[in-house]
């Protein structure tokens, strides 16, 4: 899908939302039989989305519900504009060595700038430090966590999505299911940190308590991303460039 | 002069609901309660009066008497003083009373009375003596019989007595027990000294052989290690535990801090973590705490509270309990090195050095360096010859100096389902090798 097929999407959204009689996306009044639907342009829709994804915690605005992915066709279709804060979001490569890092690089390296620390846990490889600072992280606030068993894993995981310090946690788990998910969910809420676990594509069979569950695979060298699942917004499938610079 | 009796009605019964043998159990615990009340006081006693005195007052329950009266500037008026002691000993399973007068007689006998209010005076003292029934004095069973058999009911028709009767007719101890509980004249004491090292034990009446089952008597030894740190302005980096079995070697454990600290949650946190990753060899019999190495406490500067501070301190408890778990090697930060090899362009290094108050923005030197996979195989693992290479090569040619030199010809080649794989191909031996992962 290209960046054209996007905005189709979003006027697709339009249509459905506004012919909805919920007060809290539009006024009841625009949805009275007889008159035609408003129609609200891009921005605006967005700005609603995102005030009803903060609809539950209204009273505190001060914490970001989202942190900006770096990339704008994917904030733009993600719940709050970016990677759900103090949640869970489930990311499942068809392969390792697709760009699945790629895509979480702009966000870590803010997060770094902003005096925040990372927690890399149990992770296949080597998280290679030449490279990660080329993508501009902060290497001395990235925090390399090994634990022998699944179970030790799952502890690490929890431990450092609860310590406010760390703004996010990356973590590969060998074992989950939905019930240990929900766990490190309410850990994350706890520590208002971005939970971001790698899983197998086979997991994408299961259902799973996690805010945002995306696919991810390489169409002709390029990383696409597909949202299986987005709380408090719509599956969508979009594409990205984000190894671009490699494919050249 | 102004004393604070802490009055522990049914100390011999919730010392031992830790875990601690009768007898000698009481005594130790009172120890270890001794030490961490000394962060209240420099002056704690366990011992009032006459042994005549003290065998009678031992009948109350057990006590701790702290001279209150210099450090009530630091700890604000009793009230406040009464709220921090029963936030600290009621989640050690104590039990309480308090009583505060001129003297620790006097403030023993408000403390067995139970009354809430507070004599600063040795008038006020004398006024709230006066309607209080006879019994409540550290007077032998026999003398307190004479007495009622005298006519007299309450503390307060004693005291009007003069003394030289009291003497004559009762005898020398009980005028003397009378001229210090009213003040008239001094009591001698003997304080409880802080030691130069920590220890405090614990012994079980039975054995104990679930970890969990240590945390509470644990809990109890950390607090006096608490208050003894606190009473010396001093902090550890490291205390020992101590498992003790019946016939085997006790189980030696060194629970470690990034940092110096004395608070007896992070003490007790970490041992926690570290318990549960233990398996006992042996049913525990007792339970050791020492502590020998005392370092300055960290000095946080005005910023104590604030955000920074606050979330170093919060790291650091965090990065304890991992450690705690699962062993001191296994957080660690990464680290640039220069060389060009790429399996030696990066260090691990223990990450408590990294958490430091004092953010440091060391600024990375731009680098034109060749772009880097963010997968790194610690072991290049053996391939067949790619078949389609993207990009490349790039020859590394580097280390004869220290004999583990290398030649290679780097290649960005894809692999299965699009993978893009950071393949070299050795120019000595002509293999090819995956070293990363392009991600």
């Amino acid at each position: 899908m290209t960046g054209q097929a996007l905005y189709e999407t979003d006027e697709e959204h339009v249509r459905q939302f506004s012919s909805l009689p919920d007060t809290r996306f539009g006024k009841l009044a625009d949805v009275l039989p007889g008159q035609p639907a408003p129609r609200l342009d891009r921005d605006e829709l967005r700005a609603r989305l995102e005030r009803m994804g903060r609809g539950a915690h209204a009273d505190d605005q001060a914490r970001p519900v989202a942190l900006p992915t770096g990339f704008a066709e994917l904030d733009a279709v993600l719940p709050g504009g970016g990677w759900p804060v103090g949640a869970i979001t489930e990311l499942m490569p068809e392969t390792q060595g697709i760009g699945e890092l790629s895509l979480l690089m702009p966000a870590l390296a803010q997060l770094g700038r902003a005096g925040r620390y990372l927690a890399w846990i149990a992770p296949p490889c080597l998280p290679y430090p030449p490279a990660l600072a080329q993508h501009g992280l902060a290497l001395e606030r990235l925090l390399l966590v090994q634990a022998q068993d699944a179970r030790t894993v799952l502890w690490a995981i929890e431990q450092a999505l609860r310590c406010p310090a760390i703004g996010a946690v990356l973590a590969w788990p060998t074992s989950l299911d939905d019930r240990r998910v929900r766990r490190l969910q309410l850990a994350a809420e706890a520590g208002g940190s971005c939970g971001l676990l790698y899983r197998p594509p086979a997991a994408a069979l299961q259902p799973s308590p996690a805010a945002l569950r995306l696919r991810l695979r390489s169409v002709a060298g390029c990383l696409q991303v597909e949202i299986q699942k987005a709380r408090g917004g719509r599956a969508h499938a979009v594409v990205m460039h984000p190894a671009a610079a490699i494919c050249a | 002069m102004l004393w604070l009796c802490i009055l522990l009605p049914q100390f011999a019964l919730e010392a031992a609901a830790g875990g601690a043998r009768a007898a000698p159990g009481t005594r130790s615990a009172l120890a270890t309660l001794a030490l961490w009340a000394l962060q209240w006081s420099s002056q704690v006693s366990t011992r009032a009066g006459s042994d005549d005195a003290q065998r009678i007052a031992a009948a109350h329950g057990a006590a701790l008497w702290l001279e209150i009266g210099a450090s009530r500037q630091l700890f604000g008026d009793h009230t406040a003083l009464r709220a921090r002691l029963a936030t600290e000993l009621t989640p050690l399973g104590y039990g309480f009373r308090l009583g505060i007068a001129p003297t620790p007689q006097g403030a023993t006998i408000l403390a067995r009375a139970g009354l809430a209010s507070v004599a600063l005076t040795r008038a006020q003292l004398l006024r709230q003596l006066g309607p209080l029934p006879l019994r409540f004095l550290s007077l032998p069973d026999e003398q307190l019989a004479a007495l009622h058999g005298a006519g007299l009911r309450h503390i307060g028709a004693l005291l009007a007595l003069p003394a030289a009767a009291i003497a004559r007719r009762f005898g020398p101890a009980a005028s003397l027990y009378l001229q210090r509980l009213r003040g008239a004249t001094r009591e001698p004491q003997r304080y409880v000294q802080a030691p130069a090292h920590f220890a405090s034990r614990c012994e079980f009446s039975g054995a104990i052989s679930d970890t969990t089952a240590l945390l509470f008597p644990l809990q109890r030894l950390l607090a006096g290690l608490q208050g003894y740190l606190r009473s010396l302005d001093r902090a550890v980096q490291r205390y020992s535990l101590c498992l003790e079995h019946h016939r085997a070697d006790a189980t030696q454990l060194t629970i470690g801090l990034a940092r110096p600290g004395r608070d007896a949650a992070q003490f007790l946190a970490l041992a926690r973590e570290r318990l549960a990753a233990t398996t006992l060899a042996a049913p525990v019999h007792g339970l050791r705490v020492e502590a020998n190495e005392l370092l300055q406490p960290l000095v946080l500067q005005g910023d104590m509270f604030s955000h920074a501070a606050q979330q170093a301190e919060q790291l650091q408890h965090s990065l304890d309990r991992l450690a705690a778990r699962l062993g001191h090697d296994a957080v660690r930060t990464l680290e640039r090195s220069a060389d060009h090899r790429p399996e030696r362009a990066w260090r691990l290094r223990a990450a408590q050095s990294t958490a430091q108050l004092t953010v440091q923005l060391t600024a990375q030197p731009a680098t034109q360096a060749p772009d880097r996979p963010c997968w790194l195989l610690l072991e290049p693992r053996r391939i067949d010859m790619p078949r389609e290479l993207l990009a490349g090569p790039e020859r590394i040619e580097s280390g004869w100096w220290d004999g583990a030199d290398v030649a290679r010809d780097y290649y960005l080649a894809r692999g299965e389902h699009g993978a893009q794989l950071w393949v070299y191909n050795d120019l000595r031996s002509g293999a090819w090798c995956l070293h990363g992962l392009w991600s």
